[in-house]
């Protein structure tokens, strides 16, 4: 392998990261809060590529340059929008009881799959990056490269700076802490621990959302995909440490690289990559690599 | 009594199970310190406990200032202007000092402001910027008055504030907690150190297998060696 291509493997690894982080951040954080296993994160990742594209795609069949960004934000709300109903409409009635909650969870990531499935069909369809965002860009070493996996590492930088700076930097941020560590004494503070927990959840749902429209923007969208995201997001957490951001940015990392790399040395049996690293975490450090042993 | 009620609990119930841990508790609070003492497992946490919420009375009503408040989420409860220091501290090991103060502080105004607290608490100063995990027993627990009193409560409950605490420190808690009734804040002393207990509270309500079996003095309590060893198994007054 020329040094050229190994860079342009690592690269892919990277924006295959960044794409995973924004994801599993905020199936990362909705578990840090609340301890609830959100089997349903594909689907709000799927919620908002689906609903960002069908409000994609009639904006730029009238070739109108705002619609790739119109989809992110509707994309983003209607994941958010999700997110909120599950909580305050079930989720929030099952605190604490996490066996429950999963089981709600793959219900309705079934439901979901299924109803998307009816209203879109099972064709694969992909947002078209703006003109600002597309065509390629030249990197030293590497040559040309799609710029939009660029804009895919610079929106996680983004997530992760933004993330960082909600929680260490903003009172609600403290709360979301304080939650992490002590929801009952939270709440004995005079803190509305169910609404930082809907708050939370609506954070984490848009940012699916985000990684929806994202996603569906570098590859095609079709059914399964919302398995595939969750599986994902689940591994990073595992292997990062579930409720740590910077844990879900080295996990996302590792299995983006883990994934690539994996591709490019032996691509038959690059899939077992990404569990072998899951199985030495789990063997060697069972709370994740930033996760705190409780 | 001339000291006007602020909190009032009749006919507290709670069970743990089939345990009856607190069984018809009736009590009632004005702005002088009121302490409660009593052996382990008599139920004095139970009672703090349920008073904030954080243990769901099964029958009973506590009002404070006259309004009920034992069917509340604890957040509301904290709204009605009580807050809790609570057995084990429990301070966030994932804050800083600071970020602790900073969440309790409501902004709102009152007598505790941050500034009032590291001037009160002049270790948590030098401690600002360290994790909850780093912090010795002693300033968990200076962390866990400090963040209830910064919510300027109307009525504060403490249970064992002075668990892990060095002497020295305790004296100057004392000093403390007597003068929280000039920032019109009602105190229940919840305390192992009757030494403690008496020195901060006139009043003193004794517990035993989840009643209030008897209500006295620090005086009364001070002198009467027989009652001590009934109740509290002490041979002599504090530790």
């Amino acid at each position: 392998m020329t040094g050229a291509t190994a860079a342009t493997v690592v690269l892919n690894g990277l924006t295959l990261a960044a794409l995973y982080f924004i994801v599993a951040s905020g199936f990362s954080l909705i578990f840090g809060l609340m301890r609830t296993v959100n089997m349903a994160h594909g689907s709000l990742y799927l919620i908002g590529a689906y609903i960002g594209y069908a409000v994609f795609e009639p904006l730029y069949d009238r070739d109108l340059w705002y619609a790739w960004y119109v989809a992110i934000l509707v994309g983003m709300a209607a994941a958010a929008l999700f997110g909120i109903l599950m909580q305050t409409a079930l989720l929030g009635w099952m605190q604490g009881q996490e066996l429950r909650q999963a089981l709600v969870t793959i219900a309705l990531s079934i439901i979901v799959a299924d109803q998307l499935l009816a209203r879109f069909g099972g064709t694969p369809r992909q947002f078209f990056a703006p003109d600002a965002l597309f065509g390629s860009t030249s990197i030293p070493l590497i040559g040309n490269y799609p710029t939009f996996r660029l804009v895919q590492i610079g929106v996680a930088l983004a997530v992760g700076i933004g993330l960082w700076l909600l929680l260490n930097r903003t009172r609600i941020g403290l709360m979301v802490r304080a939650g992490v560590d002590d929801r009952p004494m939270l709440a004995a503070m005079g803190v509305n621990v169910p609404l930082v927990a809907v708050a939370v959840f609506a954070l984490g749902a848009a940012l699916a959302g985000l990684g929806g429209v994202i996603g569906a923007t570098a590859q095609p969208l079709a059914q399964g995909v919302d398995a595939r995201f969750l599986l994902t997001a689940l591994v990073v957490v595992i292997v990062g440490g579930m409720g740590s951001i910077a844990g879900t940015a080295i996990g996302a990392l590792l299995v983006g690289l883990a994934e690539q790399i994996g591709q490019a040395l032996f691509p038959t049996y690059s899939v077992i990559l990404t569990f072998l690293i899951m199985v030495i975490v789990l063997a060697l450090r069972p709370q994740g690599i930033m996760g705190r042993a409780r | 009594m001339a000291d006007r009620t602020i909190l009032e609990i009749s006919d507290l119930n709670v069970h743990y199970g089939q345990a009856h841990a607190l069984q018809g508790v009736s009590l009632a609070f004005g702005l002088a310190p009121v302490a409660i003492v009593g052996r382990n497992g008599m139920g004095k946490t139970t009672l703090c406990q349920a008073i904030v919420g954080l243990t769901k009375a099964s029958a009973g009503s506590i009002r404070m200032e006259g309004q009920e408040v034992s069917r509340l989420p604890s957040y509301k409860i904290a709204r009605h202007g009580i807050a809790i220091v609570p057995q084990g501290r429990r301070t966030f090991p994932s804050l800083t000092v600071d970020e602790h103060l900073r969440l309790a502080s409501t902004g709102k105004g009152g007598a505790w402001t941050l500034a009032r607290v590291y001037e009160t608490f002049p270790r948590l100063a030098e401690r600002k910027g360290n994790g909850g995990t780093q912090l010795s027993g002693g300033e968990q627990q200076m962390l866990a008055i400090a963040r209830a009193l910064l919510a300027n409560p109307r009525y504060v409950i403490m249970d064992e504030p002075s668990e892990g605490l060095a002497p020295v420190i305790v004296d100057h808690l004392i000093d403390v907690l007597r003068a929280l009734s000039k920032d019109g804040i009602g105190l229940l002393l919840v305390e192992q150190k009757l030494a403690l207990a008496t020195a901060v509270c006139d009043r003193v309500e004794i517990m035993l297998n989840g009643r209030i079996a008897a209500s006295t003095t620090a005086a009364v309590l001070m002198a009467d060696l027989p009652m001590q060893q009934r109740y509290l198994g002490v041979a002599s007054a504090g530790h």
